[in-house]
């Protein structure tokens, strides 16, 4: 009940609006999500409600950036800048969706929520306000990448929301930043809907810093012939969670995603995904990939689920992931759930540490145990990398990685 | 598009043990609590430490909530409607086989099962369990000669004593979960196995269990002991008749293998399924585990399962000695309404440990078959590996076939390999067998047999050959 009273005593939300109403008569019911659930058995209980201790939108912290100076080709947003966002060139147009729309929408949303599975939208929604939420409607063609940033501010709950609405035929590149700050707590949820014909290169980046908390949850529909992919990566948080949901809506559609958890010191970051083939000739092709180190934790839970009308299905998830220490733990369940006959799914799993016979082919051949490891690291997350869109060019993200570990 | 109704068709096959045994049997009035506990106590005429260890699970039990984790539909079960031991009745002691009701032997002889002297050729010592009561039990002065002893539970009960209270229930405890603590505290029979150390089991040991009557829940409960560079093969089948009531089967079986032992454990597992509505059946929910105690130490489960209701069962291995190795192969067969939900845990917890897992799940008509499986590698399990291997075949577009592999490891050295897929009978090769003048069921039977194939190697002849048939029959006229 705890989260419950601190929500309804904040002083940043003096007016509830109609979905935080909503969103907390859902909470009331059951605050915090069952730890029995399958999504949050495996969750670090302590390092949870950590995540819940700092007050809310404290303050809307001042965004300074640490960035690459954006190119002129790219269009850059940060949330709750307060921006009057209407961006109409020849080929293009970005459009802010009107607050009537959003609530509408949200309200439909909320209805198919469960409680468990959705709680971290639950929560985003009920602590949410206005100015901390962007809604983006984008047609037309030839779009210049789009960088959208979430940000925490010390010792606060921030929470942000972005709805984008892609309408026929576009397509878009967009990366997503999500940065946590020392002792913050972000929650941040995301909604997607992919008309028909449209298609997105969609790359989520979060990394804190020392005791940052994040609560990421990302929801896609698509609708047919549209392609969704999706390159993630997670690292340094004290504690992080990514939730994907992926509705195929009319089947037809494509999705690729490639996700990648970093965790080390005593970290827990764990990543959940759900994919719904509501129709036939479904696609999808999924790689998890995590690295555990120290004394973390790495989690990768992922469904795929296949009713009988999604016949013709063509579904694989791979999860790799790399234990290289005796104190790390990883837990990795996939999951397939099929009742159509005619379909093509598989997954699989592995968990091993650095290949050896590679390491010392290469140190016969000079190069140094610490190089070496490296370049196999180096492989290891280029995969990943390269498939998260906007960043190639001015986000050293590899070099940034290969420093870390 | 392949003929649903041809395959349907092979599916179809009638339940062809579903006959009863009409034989005076003496039985308990329904229900469960202590005094019942106590009762059946002394009919066997157990020792304090067992009626301790029955009373104390009764307590566990009492207290404990049936698991629904598993997402089986079924209608809840009253545990006060049930018979807790059903025995039929015979003469006091029996000396020989000629002793035993000769109803009874019929009976098994009906399931195949070599009971009679003329049959023992056969050169596989049988343990059969009617309902509540091991009835007979042969080859035992043979093995004996071996020093393996063979008996029913009972029997060890009062003849090796020690060896029941050293090791009954330290595989799978009394509180392990909610139908083993109800097996600990009612459990009727079941066999007992112990092999000396260094000895070879002359011949297969196996165990045949038939419920007959349709008010009694079989609670039968299986311990196996392997001393010290001795191997055996034990196999085990099930049978039950055709009741529109479901029976409630809730067993125990209980592996040891000390150092360099090694224990091969198959089942065939045919209980009645119920009908194509789903009315009756078997419900089938067993704790089977073994422990690897010993260094190079080894336990194979294999199974294939075609019947019950519901099956709820995990053959699994504890891997505690250092390069111990532990295996699972299974083919579960589902059709109808039935629900399967079957798999294993290997539990590396000692050093350079292995293991294999191979699982086949074939569901038709309107069932659902999962493969639900646990692998973990503990902080010191160096060196370990693990493969698994989980394929599932649909026929139809109304069953379901599900996978939930959980993957756990804590040890950066060491290696987890899992695959799983999903795929249906393909039309080429249907229509390529029946261009060569296959008929279509042959076909299917044949590519059914194939997909099974890793599993059907790894069974002893007789059951290899016996489950190969009983696919083929079960599939009758369900694939199309």
């Amino acid at each position: 009940m705890e989260i419950i009273k601190k929500i309804t005593t904040n002083k940043s939300i003096d007016n509830q609006t109609e979905i935080q109403k909503i969103c907390l008569d859902k909470l009331q019911s059951s605050p915090l999500p069952s730890a029995k659930s399958e999504q949050w058995r495996l969750s670090n209980k302590s390092k949870f409600s950590n995540f819940l201790d700092y007050s809310v939108n404290a303050k809307v912290p001042k965004f300074e950036t640490p960035f690459p100076n954006t190119s002129q080709s790219s269009i850059r947003l940060v949330i709750s800048d307060n921006y009057q966002i209407n961006l109409i060139e020849d080929n293009y147009s970005i459009k802010q969706l009107s607050e009537d729309t959003l609530v509408k929408y949200f309200k439909e949303q909320i209805s198919y929520f469960d409680q468990n599975e959705n709680w971290s939208d639950l929560l985003n929604l009920s602590l949410n306000c206005k100015k901390n939420t962007l809604g983006l409607k984008i047609s037309g063609s030839k779009i210049p990448p789009i960088e959208i940033f979430s940000h925490a501010s010390s010792n606060s709950l921030n929470a942000k929301t972005l709805v984008i609405f892609l309408e026929k035929n576009c397509d878009i590149d967009l990366l997503q930043v999500n940065l946590g700050k020392d002792n913050s707590s972000l929650s941040q949820s995301t909604f997607f809907c992919l008309e028909e014909n449209s298609s997105v290169n969609h790359g989520v980046v979060s990394y804190g810093e020392n005791k940052s908390n994040l609560l990421n949850s990302l929801n896609v529909i698509q609708q047919k012939n549209s392609e969704y992919n999706l390159g993630s990566l997670h690292f340094k948080f004290n504690y992080a969670r990514f939730e994907i949901r992926i509705k195929q809506s009319e089947g037809n559609a494509k999705t690729n995603i490639k996700g990648m958890q970093i965790t080390k010191k005593d970290e827990q970051i764990s990543t959940y995904t759900r994919i719904d083939f509501d129709g036939p000739n479904g696609f999808l092709d999924q790689i998890n990939k995590s690295l555990a180190d120290d004394k973390s934790h790495a989690i990768f839970e992922g469904s795929i689920i296949v009713p009988k009308i999604a016949q013709k299905t063509d579904a694989s998830q791979l999860s790799r992931n790399l234990l290289l220490s005796n104190l790390a733990q990883i837990d990795t369940k996939p999951q397939l759930e099929i009742i159509a006959d005619d379909v093509k799914c598989k997954h699989g799993a592995t968990i091993s540490q650095l290949n050896e016979e590679e390491l010392f082919y290469m140190r016969t051949r000079g190069i140094t145990l610490t190089q070496a490891s490296k370049l196999q690291l180096s492989s290891y997350f280029q995969e990943i990398i390269s498939f998260i869109p906007v960043s190639k060019d001015r986000w050293d993200l590899l070099d940034k990685l290969l420093n870390e570990n | 598009m392949v003929n649903e109704n041809l395959v349907k068709g092979v599916v179809k096959e009638p339940y062809k043990y579903g006959f009863v045994t009409d034989i005076e049997t003496e039985k308990i009035a329904k229900g469960l609590n202590e005094d019942v506990i106590r009762l059946i106590s002394r009919k066997k005429e157990e020792p304090k430490y067992l009626l301790d260890f029955r009373l104390k699970a009764f307590k566990k039990w009492q207290k404990m909530k049936e698991p629904d984790w598993a997402g089986l539909g079924y209608k809840q079960i009253d545990y006060q409607d049930i018979i807790y031991y059903s025995a039929p009745k015979q003469k006091e002691k029996i000396s020989s086989l000629d002793e035993v009701d000769p109803k009874l032997l019929e009976t098994f002889d009906k399931l195949g099962i070599p009971l009679t002297e003329q049959k023992k050729l056969t050169n596989v010592a049988v343990d059969a369990v009617f309902d509540s009561v091991s009835i007979a039990t042969t080859f035992r002065e043979e093995l004996a000669e071996h020093g393996v002893i063979f008996c029913s539970i009972s029997e060890a009960v009062k003849n090796h004593s020690d060896l029941i209270e050293k090791y009954l229930g330290t595989v799978v405890p009394a509180s392990d979960n909610y139908f083993a603590a109800l097996n600990s505290a009612v459990f009727s029979d079941g066999s007992f196995v112990y092999i000396p150390k260094g000895v070879t089991c002359p011949m297969d040991l196996s165990s045949y269990f038939r419920i007959n009557s349709g008010d009694s829940g079989q609670f039968e409960r299986t311990l196996i002991i392997a001393e010290e560079s001795s191997s055996v093969s034990y196999l085990e089948g099930c049978t039950a008749p055709m009741f529109d009531t479901n029976t409630l089967h809730a067993a125990v079986v209980e592996l040891i293998a000390l150092d360099d032992a090694s224990i091969k454990y198959s089942t065939v597992q045919n209980w009645y399924a119920g009908d194509e509505e789903g009315i009756g059946g078997i419900f089938n929910f067993v704790t089977k585990r073994g422990k690897c105690l010993g260094k190079r130490s080894k336990i194979s489960w294999s199974q294939v399962e075609t019947g019950s209701a519901i099956t709820w069962k995990y053959p699994s291995c504890l891997l505690l000695g250092e390069e111990s190795v532990g295996e699972f192969y299974s083919v579960a067969l589902t059709n109808n309404l039935q629900q399967a939900d079957t798999g294993t845990k290997m539990i590396h917890i000692g050093p350079k440990t292995k293991s294999t897992i191979v699982s086949k799940g074939i569901s038709a008509g309107n069932s659902k078959n999962s493969y639900r499986g646990l692998v973990k590698m503990g902080t010191k399990a160096k060196g370990s590996r693990n493969y698994s291997q989980c394929d599932s075949m649909l026929i139809g577009d109304q069953a379901s076939a599900n996978t939930f592999p959980y993957i756990k490891s804590q040890q950066p050295n060491s290696e987890i390999e899992h695959e799983a897929s999903t795929c249906r009978i393909s039309e080429d090769q249907l229509f390529y067998l029946q261009s060569r003048g296959i008929e279509f069921e042959e076909a299917v039977s044949m590519m059914v047999s194939g997909f099974c194939r890793d599993v059907f190697n790894q069974l002893p002849m007789e059951f290899a050959a016996e489950a190969d048939k009983l696919l083929a029959l079960k599939l009758e006229g369900s694939v199309g």
